[in-house]
């Protein structure tokens, strides 16, 4: 047995520095609320003197132009995982190792990849693609081997007679005890893994616990430890939050490279290709870009899609900067498949309501097809909005008025006025109101506006009202049914 | 013709987060408008009534009292008290809803309706839909004094919505009156009052939707707009309504308690009585005749004004505390009083010192009197109980303290309000060097990495000036009592503080001032607390009985004032800051005055008003005091002509500008509030007018209008300054004479004062005293005395290591009789005091044999056993502190009795920590270290690095260059200071004062906030004995420390 740790010293900062090729002082958050500390922080911050452990505070008051992102588990995890549906490549005993490593059984690969040297550097280079730091670290134990490389010794240990020697000089701290144990032991001079060994095992066991023993044990060789295998997942998504949100196609493409680089690595460890392809784009503070790519032919090529995904984002107009872009294989084939047909027969099947939008998006496009929602909102225009067909049924929407109209302008049309009564195709009369509305300062679209409703001579029910601010005059704003 | 219009149902902002105007604002505001009156219903609370009451007299507005109540039910009533007994039965009924329910909120159900409400008029605020079976019950419980409220805002149909009204009313036989649900005084109040809807809910205002209100027309609108909105009947019938209520706050009167009264006495007979027992007391040997004229004079005022009950209370808590052996002492105008001194509320002797003060309540100015007495801290709680079980809950309550918004808070609130992202929001808020109250920074707030041009900046920037100064929520003030003699309730409503068993009433102190009601101030103070103990200690010690009294008694003693003048005050009450320590030697007090000035002196008032520096200078050189006339000289006298006092600036306004005593209190409260809100030309006017019109040149006049704006609400009044300067005497003649009870004292009143324990065992041990480390088989749970002949038997771990630096002991004699200190168990982070107690208790019996013996007989948990260990206080039992932790761990608690024979197993060979790591381990569990200075651990290489220490630098004269480096003990940024801070650097041989100047802050800022272990650079700035190193360039030698964790106490 030969076991390959991979330790990701700075994953917390990797899962969001990745995306950009310079990104500026980030510190990554222990945890959002008012006492956060540093949990780790990129060489920029480093240098300005921020230090993992430091009050935020104390870290925002050295570097102003700090960027700091909470710390986000999930999402360290959920690279963990890519990485190892990847490195099924390697090996087909791939372990996922928390919470920041992953472990790998290479002695039955070291010939098929030319010896350890050539595999370790075959590793280290993907995961550089990916935009991961990592450090890798080889013993007969899976235990020892992640030690070392925690410890950040990339070592080669191949036999189990050298394995205690080095073993023995690793600080206490790489056991990843609780805290508590660890203080105890620093309490009594222990500061190293052999000092540890050298206490009597019993009175160790007694006072620390026998899983401190164990853990030892294990990582010696003494005792077996068995590894859960990893089962790469069924489809790939993955997400990489951007430090700072970027506006430029450019940009955006050597995040979504470092994305594309996981997805092949997957398509390939799964021997999948890929047909349907979503890279969603999340903004600020509107709601996200979806792009769906559809491949006539599944591929796993790594330039081919690249290539498929910068002349889309060339084509895609960005309402605003990007925080974050996720992509997700949404159809996978094995690639020796057949390639779907594009559209399904027509008139095979009565076709249900859903069916039916999704046959009008796909030959009509997603825009021209949407259901409708009302938004709690006292400005008209603001007060519906487009959403997903059919996402809304059943859920309770926001009532509105009585008094508002059927149709509503798209945009308020100016009223002529005559004698300082408001006429559209004839003198109007007004049936009720004023209803005063005044709000949405907060987002600069401000109305002031008194609405009535009023009566033409050819008896339509108009919906109009007088601006109140700037300028005044009528205007006519909807028709009631 | 505009109708007459009276606004009936209108909330300030003490509906919290509802209301968008100040009480005062909606006053004014409805005073412009020409309303017949104006009704203030907050919800379920009067909290902004007596603001609003206070204005509405200034303008000649009609007021009405009322509150708006929301039932569990959905029924929503607007309650105004037609008279007194309406205003009780109201307030009673927002006790009874508060009371209910937890800090901040209330529940009230339809029966509360049951209780007597006579006097109360309702309106019925409908709902969207309303509802007939409500105004029938209402019609039924406030037959021929309901109306319903018909508030046509613009909706979306007032029309119909009136037309639903009336037919509600036919039905019900209510009548309609008009009413305006008012939320703000303007309508340009509206995002602010939306940005309040949001942060009560907690979200953003764009997601707050129909929450909010659809337009701005809850405000106080027009008559001219209502005239076009209402039918003329429903306006007619709001003057109506108002005209029923008559009942005005100027019309509560305050009853005192009668319980203190014995039969067959009145309160002034009572009083005469036990002042007449009291000056037998003070005088055994018969009063001076001058303090009997005092205290007949005083009597003959009291009586006069009706403040018996007031001095009776206070005599009674008092009295209470002295019972219990609980340390207290009165200050504030009336408690410098003779009658005071008698009642034993006091130790200002009158016979010593009446001639310094202006005492007392004077006649004309129509001001309660002012009396807080400072109990022990540790100890005020038991005076409060005291104070509830007297009077009961429902007689005795806490002020309220009315908690505002600050631009910090506001900040946050309003950010998080407006969607900005919570790390922008948390960095605006922390750093708002880009706000100075008024104005925005640019370059600050680009600083902070918010571009100031944008949209959303300028709305917060606009919203959050409005929102400084809203009130926020109701705290509990910090001690003072209002207490009543019938149910407090009906006086003022009652709610629930955050602190079980605690309750407060819905008006602040500047309320109960405004409408002449008393509270009696109970508050704590650390530094009796410290007293009482040192006295104990002492007497335990020595046998004695000293009491306070009797160190005053002994009369003004020269060695005392010597140490004072040396600035040698580490601990001493008041006096041991760094500002007042470099006054000290300056001032060079000789007597009991001169410390109150001294206490009064180094105050943010006397500073901004630059009268430091002329105060030293007249002092120095007589020559240069001068009165421009004899009222002035009657004024400034005692303070050598420079006013010091904050009573002496209001003096001064009445003799030289010609207030009256009550505009110049006046003056006073404007002043303390002048700074959030302007408004002080009125009073530059008059000041300087009445100056040059009784002919004083308009220099002069322009020099104490400026001083009185230095003092501002930062002066310090000398009736409290007099109390303070009796604990600055006491104290210190307790540090001079019994140095170590002193130490000790004060180490087990923690936290108290502006020192860590480290610097005050250093500094004592700098004065000869012998301190001993906290070891099982000797230290109490507090620190205590040992014979100095005591227990040498005991491993004193690091005694061969001290280097006592300079001693300064007062005489070989004292040196002899000097007890030694040992630390007690509290000192040791983390050990329960149960734990500690079994220790004491099982030592008793017999000494402890082994660390095993110690954990069984004191069934110790492992954590107390651990802590015990980390503080080195198992020396005795088990060597360093390695094999103490080995052994901490591997004791058993009992749990395990079973195999109760105790487990013999061999001790593993542990080598013992190292000198550095023990120190570490010493300041980790105790804060402080009995071992050599850290420093000196360090001293040779600090020698290497050509850093003196601070002896040496004490030594250098004025201008030489010099460096030297320590542990920062303290940084200080003053107000007053102009961006200079100044840093405290400690070694083994005393403190380094260093002086940073502004230029230097920006440049090194990451040196001065983040090291721990400072170098400095710089030169000698030199005094007489005051000696500073002024910064030139600054090193961070932290790493130097390793892991030493010596927390710096930042104050700012």
């Amino acid at each position: 047995m030969l076991w390959l740790a991979v330790h990701f010293p700075s994953l917390a900062l990797d899962v969001f520095a990745r995306g950009t090729r310079a990104p500026g002082p980030l510190a990554i958050a222990s945890s959002t609320g008012h006492n956060a500390t540093v949990f780790a922080c990129n060489r920029l911050a480093h240098g300005r003197g921020v230090r993992p452990g430091m009050p935020l505070a104390a870290a925002c008051a050295l570097a102003s132009d700090l960027k700091v992102l909470a710390r986000d588990a999930a999402q360290e995890h959920a690279a963990a995982v890519r990485v190892a549906a990847w490195a099924i490549r390697f090996t087909p005993t791939v372990s996922i190792a928390p919470p920041d490593g992953i472990l790998l059984e290479v002695a039955g690969s070291l010939r098929l990849f030319g010896g350890l040297a050539r595999l370790r550097a075959l590793i280290e280079r993907g995961l550089a693609e990916f935009g991961y730091g990592t450090v890798l670290a080889c013993a007969p134990t899976p235990l020892a081997a992640q030690l070392f490389a925690r410890a950040g010794l990339a070592v080669r240990i191949q036999h189990r007679d050298a394995l205690r020697h080095a073993l023995e000089k690793l600080p206490l701290e790489v056991l990843g005890q609780p805290p508590g144990i660890t203080a105890a032991l620093r309490d009594i001079g222990v500061g190293t893994i052999g000092e540890c060994l050298r206490l009597p095992r019993d009175g160790v066991a007694r006072r620390l616990g026998q899983s401190l023993i164990d853990r030892l044990d294990r990582a010696l060789g003494d005792l077996p430890d068995p590894r859960p295998g990893f089962a790469p997942p069924a489809q790939f998504a993955a997400t990489l939050p951007l430090p700072a949100p970027v506006h430029e196609a450019q940009a955006l493409l050597f995040a979504a490279r470092r994305l594309l680089a996981e997805l092949c690595g997957f398509l390939a460890a799964t021997g999948n290709g890929v047909q349907r392809l979503g890279l969603a784009l999340a903004h600020e503070d509107r709601a996200g870009t979806h792009l769906a790519l559809n491949f006539v032919a599944a591929s796993r090529d790594p330039e081919h899609l690249a290539s498929v995904v910068r002349e889309r984002l060339a084509r895609t107009d960005l309402p605003c900067p990007v925080t974050a872009i996720t992509l997700a294989s949404e159809l996978l084939v094995p690639v020796a498949a057949h390639n779907l047909s594009f559209l399904p027969d027509a008139g095979s099947h009565l076709e249900s309501a859903a069916r039916l939008v999704e046959r009008l998006r796909a030959r009509l496009g997603d825009a021209a097809v949407a259901g409708l929602a009302t938004v709690p909102d006292y400005r008209p225009e603001y007060a519906w909005q487009v959403c997903e067909p059919g996402r809304n049924s059943g859920e309770a929407l926001p009532r509105q008025p009585d008094s508002r109209p059927l149709w509503l302008l798209a945009s308020p049309r100016p009223l002529r006025e005559d004698a300082d009564v408001p006429c559209y195709q004839g003198p109007l009369t007004l049936l009720a109101g004023p209803e005063r509305i005044e709000s949405g300062w907060w987002d600069g679209n401000d109305v002031a506006r008194d609405y009535f409703i009023a009566r033409n001579p050819d008896e339509a029910l108009l919906w109009i009202y007088r601006e109140r601010s700037t300028g005044g005059g009528w205007y006519l704003h909807g028709f009631f049914g | 013709m505009l109708p007459e219009y009276a606004e009936l149902h209108c909330l300030s902002n003490f509906t919290f987060l509802r209301g968008a105007s100040h009480p005062e604002e909606l006053v004014e505001r409805a005073h412009a408008l020409g309303y017949h009156a104006l009704a203030i219903t907050d919800e379920c609370s009067v909290a902004g009534a007596v603001r609003a009451h206070v204005a509405a007299k200034q303008y000649g507005l009609k007021l009405i009292v009322g509150s708006e109540l929301r039932f569990e039910d959905g029924l929503r009533l607007a309650l105004l008290a037609a008279d007194r007994e309406g205003y009780g039965n109201l307030c009673t009924l927002i006790t009874r809803g508060r009371m209910r329910a937890a800090k901040g909120s209330y529940r009230l159900e339809r029966r509360d309706l049951g209780q007597n409400l006579d006097g109360c008029l309702a309106l019925l605020v409908p709902g969207d839909s309303p509802d007939p079976g409500q105004a029938r019950f209402v019609a039924a419980r406030f037959p021929g004094r309901a109306w319903i409220a018909a508030e046509l805002t613009c909706g979306p149909d007032d029309h119909a919505r009136l037309a639903v009204l009336r037919r509600l009313g036919d039905t019900s036989g209510l009548p309609l009156a008009a009413a305006g649900d008012v939320h703000m005084h303007v309508r340009a109040r509206r995002p602010l009052q939306d940005a309040l809807t949001a942060i009560r809910l907690g979200i953003p205002v764009r997601e707050a939707g129909h929450a909010l209100h659809p337009n701005a027309e809850r405000h106080l609108r027009l008559r001219l707009r209502l005239a076009g909105i209402y039918p003329a009947g429903l306006l007619a019938e709001t003057v109506r309504i108002a005209e029923r209520c008559r009942f005005s706050l100027e019309g509560l009167r305050y009853e005192y308690p009668d319980e203190l009264i014995p039969a067959g006495h009145t309160s002034a007979s009572h009083l005469r009585n036990l002042a007449g027992r009291g000056l037998a007391w003070r005088f055994p040997h018969g009063a001076p005749e001058h303090v009997r004229s005092l205290v007949e004079h005083e009597l003959a005022l009291i009586s006069e004004l009706g403040y018996e009950h007031f001095f009776l209370t206070v005599h009674d808590i008092v009295e209470f505390a002295r019972s219990q052996g609980i340390l207290c002492q009165g200050r504030g105008s009336a408690a410098n009083s003779a009658v005071c001194y008698c009642l034993g509320i006091t130790e200002v002797d009158p016979s010593r010192m009446s001639m310094l003060f202006e005492r007392f309540i004077s006649r004309e100015r129509n001001e309660p009197p002012d009396i807080d007495v400072d109990f022990e801290h540790q100890r005020r709680e038991e005076v409060i109980q005291y104070v509830y079980r007297k009077y009961g809950r429902d007689r005795a309550a806490l002020a309220a303290t009315v908690i505002t918004y600050r631009p910090r808070s506001a900040v946050r609130d309003v950010g998080k309000a407006l969607g900005l992202e919570p790390s922008q929001v948390d960095r605006l808020a922390k750093s708002l060097s880009w706000w100075d109250g008024r104005q925005v920074l640019p370059e600050r707030l680009r600083e902070a990495g918010v571009d100031p041009g944008s949209a959303v900046i300028r709305r917060l920037v606009r919203i959050v000036n409005d929102l400084i100064g809203f009130p926020r929520h109701l705290s509990q003030h910090v001690g003072g009592f209002v207490i009543s003699c019938g149910p407090l309730a009906r006086l003022v409503p009652v709610e629930n503080a955050a602190m079980e068993a605690r309750s407060v009433i819905q008006w602040d102190k500047d309320d109960l001032e405004a409408l002449g009601l008393l509270k009696v101030d109970v508050l704590g103070l650390g530094m009796l607390s410290a007293i009482r103990r040192a006295l104990a200690l002492v007497n335990h010690h020595r046998g004695t009985a000293l009491t306070m009294q009797q160190i005053l008694d002994r009369g003004d003693d020269p060695a005392v004032y010597g140490m004072i003048r040396r600035a040698d005050t580490m601990g001493v009450f008041q006096i041991e800051s760094r500002a007042q320590m470099s006054m000290l030697p300056r001032l060079a007090p000789a007597n009991f005055y001169d410390l109150v000035i001294e206490v009064a002196i180094v105050r943010p008032g006397p500073i901004q008003g630059g009268m430091v520096h002329p105060y030293l200078e007249r002092r120095r050189n007589p020559q240069l005091i001068e009165y421009p006339n004899e009222a002035i000289r009657g004024v400034l006298e005692r303070t050598l002509g420079v006013p010091i006092f904050q009573e002496q600036v209001m003096q001064l306004a009445v003799v030289a500008a010609g207030f009256t005593p009550g505009e110049a209190d006046q003056l006073r409260r404007s002043m303390a509030a002048w700074r959030r809100k302007g408004g002080l030309e009125h009073f530059y006017n008059r000041i300087i007018v009445g100056m040059l019109g009784r002919g004083y040149p308009r220099e002069f006049a322009e020099r104490i209008y400026r001083q009185i704006l230095g003092f501002g609400d930062y002066g310090f009044p000398e009736s409290h300054s007099a109390s303070f300067a009796l604990l600055v005497y006491v104290s210190a003649w307790i540090k001079h004479y019994e140095p170590a009870a002193f130490l000790a004292a004060m180490l087990n009143s923690q936290p108290l004062g502006f020192y860590a324990p480290s610097q005050l065992v250093q500094d004592a041990r700098r004065h000869g005293v012998d301190v001993r480390p906290a070891d099982v088989r000797a230290s109490e749970w507090e620190c205590t005395l040992e014979r100095r002949d005591d227990a040498p038997s005991l491993v004193t771990r690091h005694s061969s290591l001290v280097t006592p630096g300079e001693t300064r002991v007062t005489s070989h004699e004292s040196r002899l009789s000097a007890p030694a200190v040992r630390l007690g168990l509290l000192m040791i982070k983390g050990l329960s005091q149960a734990g500690a107690e079994r220790i004491i208790a099982a030592r008793a019996s017999a000494p402890f044999a082994d660390v095993e013996d110690l954990a069984r007989r004191a069934a110790l948990e492992r954590r107390d056993l651990r802590c015990l260990a980390a503080a080195g206080a198992l020396a005795a039992l088990a060597g360093h502190r390695r094999t103490a932790h080995w052994l901490a761990i591997g004791a058993e608690a009992p749990p395990h009795l079973l195999n109760a024979a105790p487990i013999h197993e061999a001790l593993p060979e542990l080598s013992a920590p190292t000198e550095g790591e023990d120190l570490v381990a010493d300041y980790a569990s105790l804060g402080l270290t009995l071992a050599r200075h850290p420093l000196a651990l360090l001293r040779d290489r600090l020698r290497r690095m050509r850093l003196a220490t601070a002896a040496e630098l004490r030594e250098l004269p004025h201008g030489d260059p010099a460096r030297a480096a320590g542990i920062v003990t303290c940084r200080q940024r003053p107000s007053t200071a102009k961006g200079v801070v100044f840093v405290t650097l400690e070694d083994e041989t005393g403190y380094v004062n260093v002086v940073v100047w502004r230029h230097l802050v920006e440049r090194q800022r990451r040196e001065l906030l983040g090291a721990r272990l400072l170098g400095v650079e710089g030169e000698i700035q030199r005094d007489g004995e005051v000696v500073h190193l002024v910064a030139r360039r600054l090193t961070d030698h932290t790493r130097l420390l390793g892991r030493l964790a010596a927390k710096s106490r930042d104050f700012h």
